[in-house]
């Protein structure tokens, strides 16, 4: 890449994991936004499996002397994980991705980086935004959802342009589909999070209408955000509250069953209520159990569970000359 | 740093500027006569006003304090656990920084923990706080959580507490549960006193703690013993949750293959299947113990290591002590 690890500011990463532009023009577009950072930079494509007509625009544009790093996965993966290969080779400060499509004009990258010098991360938002009554209608259902789960405002979660410092990434460790939520992530792990209106590009038009299966995908993403955000430290607070309320139902019911066949005769053997009674309770305890072995793997684990993050830790030493240790997180601190 | 200090200070730090100077100062003249060499963490928890700035001022002149500067505002508990965690010292103190404890009795503490206990926590005897507000929902909350348990502490809610540091080191201490310290603690069978200790009102600032969602965490605390006691033997436990249903599951079956056979209107089906059912359920929750040994067994949490933090050992040959 001609460049060493010092001279590098910005790391771009790319995954190409689904609908994808050309890639020709997406790189010249890219190239010509990330230029007017002014700072050297290096750009990575992780291609998420055989994307092969990107992969063949992208060696054509190395054959002519552009400079950027390939890396091919052999399988779908999905975005994240694409994400996270790109990043063990990123050596920049500042990690930018960008989508693998035109969602918004290459000359905004330059705002959204700006963004950093306030926040830890920086997300966009594509705003004046084109789309339906319904398609609006549809994002705003979503993000709202999302906002009551989470607490947390945000326009346009899809959108793929992001930019965020290097230690972001080194502590959220993204899987599956999860880089959708990295705004949400980082900013339970503290950081400062901020959205970032950048002009959405011409060509980024969806005319179509959703299929059902964006609908589905759409509820489980909150679905995932709703669990990961509330019941990974305390799993028996959910799993348990619908345990016992199953295993109450099931039980009052059953001992309803039991008293009408003891006192008012009422035959229990040709009563089929009397299985729904027993699975409600079976149910309920299974559930509970589920909550249980949440808890004893958090247990376990629990040393390294933290409910804080500590930025940095500032210390003096003895000589009055010396420049301050400024210890970052995570580096040990014994002496 | 050339000597290893004997004794941590741990301060958090929220949002007092009006404070923090006063605060560094009555340690600094409690402590140095004491005479044992001493650190102090400031714990800054996300501060929005000079409180950082001046810290490190005060680290800047005094090489004894360092200070912990979170990501942003957490709370008072978690800034404590912080502290823990950053403090060096074979002694942990913990105080709060609006100065209603006072750095005085801090020789009271190190004294006890020299006596042989593991931990020492403070009770307000005197406490300078609104009788209804304050006062009253405390010795309540205080005699619910010793009631679960086990270990009855008059004022949990005193930040003044000294800590063997090889023994808080090792407690978790997630999910709010810094709150309780020595409860949680007591799941490696600590010996706890508790002293009398001189509590001012508050002179500057506004308070900013109170006994908000104190259900919840007691809620947690009980399931955190409960999973303490069981963590090392899963399989066991699952088992006995799953014997009622097995034996009930049993009888069930039973009472309706004995009425096939006796009685011509055959096979009871509700109460065969109903058998059934309770008795795969109880398959699948010893299977659940079985996943459960798993996790032990993978996870980093050794009840010896435990053991180990609180035993008393007598060689042979030395003398009790």
């Amino acid at each position: 890449m001609g460049l060493t690890n010092e001279q590098v500011d910005y790391s771009v990463i790319v995954p190409v994991s689904g609908r994808h532009s050309d890639a020709t023009d997406l790189y010249y577009e890219y190239r010509a936004g990330l230029n007017a950072l002014g700072r050297p930079y290096q750009l990575i494509f992780v291609l998420d499996g055989p994307q092969q007509e990107f992969a063949a625009g992208l060696e054509k544009l190395l054959d002519a002397g552009e400079q950027f790093t390939v890396i091919g996965l052999t399988r779908f993966f999905g975005e994240a994980t694409a994400l996270m290969a790109g990043f063990s080779k990123a050596v920049g400060r500042i990690i930018i991705t960008l989508p693998a499509y035109h969602q918004i004009e290459g000359s905004e990258i330059v705002k959204l980086v700006s963004a950093l010098d306030q926040n830890d991360v920086a997300v966009g938002r594509r705003w004046p935004r084109v789309g339906g009554v319904f398609e609006r209608m549809r994002r705003a259902v979503f993000h709202g959802l999302l906002a009551r789960v989470t607490h947390l405002k945000f326009n346009d979660l899809a959108c793929g342009a992001r930019a965020f410092k290097r230690q972001v990434l080194e502590e959220l460790n993204l899987y599956g589909d999860q880089h959708r939520f990295l705004a949400v992530l980082a900013d339970r792990q503290g950081f400062r999070v901020s959205e970032v209106n950048l002009k959405q590009s011409p060509k980024d038009r969806f005319s179509g209408i959703y299929r059902p299966r964006e609908y589905t995908r759409g509820f489980l993403d909150i679905f995932t955000v709703f669990f990961l955000v509330r019941f990974t430290k305390r799993p028996l607070r959910f799993f348990g509250m619908l345990g016992i309320t199953m295993f109450a139902l099931g039980g009052a019911w059953t001992a309803l069953l039991v008293v009408q066949r003891l006192f008012f005769s009422l035959s229990l053997a040709d009563r089929p209520a009397l299985l729904l009674s027993t699975l409600l309770i079976v149910l309920g305890l299974q559930l509970f159990a589920l909550g249980l072995l949440g808890e004893l793997i958090i247990f376990t684990h629990a040393r390294h569970l933290k409910d804080y993050q500590i930025a940095e830790v500032i210390h003096f030493s003895r000589q009055p000359t010396s420049t301050p240790h400024a210890l970052p997180e995570k580096s040990s601190v014994a002496s | 740093m050339t000597e290893q200090p004997k004794l941590s200070i741990i301060v958090p730090f929220y949002n007092e500027e009006l404070n923090i100077r006063r605060m560094h100062a009555a340690i600094v003249t409690a402590v140095e006569p004491v005479g044992v060499p001493f650190e102090m963490v400031f714990v800054d928890d996300g501060s929005k006003d000079n409180t950082l700035a001046l810290a490190i001022d005060i680290a800047r002149e005094d090489p004894r304090v360092r200070v912990v500067k979170f990501r942003r505002n957490y709370g008072q508990t978690p800034a404590m656990a912080a502290g823990i965690e950053q403090a060096h010292g074979r002694i942990l103190i913990t105080m709060d920084g609006d100065l209603q404890n006072d750095p005085g009795d801090i020789k009271l503490f190190l004294d006890k923990i020299d006596e042989g206990y593991d931990i020492v926590v403070g009770w307000r005897f005197n406490r300078q706080d609104k009788l209804v507000s304050r006062k009253i929902p405390s010795k309540i909350a205080n005699y619910i959580i010793g009631k679960v348990t086990g270990v009855p502490i008059k004022d949990n809610g005193c930040s003044l507490k000294a800590f063997r540091a090889s023994l808080i080191k090792q407690i978790p201490l997630y999910s709010e549960m810094h709150r309780f310290i020595p409860a949680m603690a007591s799941i490696a069978g600590p010996r706890i006193a508790e002293i009398k200790v001189r509590h001012h009102a508050r002179q500057f600032g506004q308070s900013k703690y109170g006994l908000s969602r104190i259900y919840k965490v007691l809620l947690d605390l009980l399931v955190i013993k409960t999973v303490a006691s069981f963590t090392s033997r899963p399989l066991l436990w699952f088992t006995l949750l799953a014997l009622p249903l097995f034996t009930i599951g049993s009888i069930a079956i039973l009472h309706s293959v004995w009425k096939w056979a006796t009685s011509a209107a055959g096979l009871p089906l509700p109460v065969a299947g109903s058998g059934v059912i309770l008795l795969m359920a109880s398959i699948t929750l010893v299977c659940s113990g079985a996943i459960g040994e798993l996790v032990y067994k993978l996870g980093d949490m050794r009840e010896h290591e435990f053991a180990k933090l609180t035993q008393r050992v007598r060689l042979p040959g030395s003398n009790a002590g």
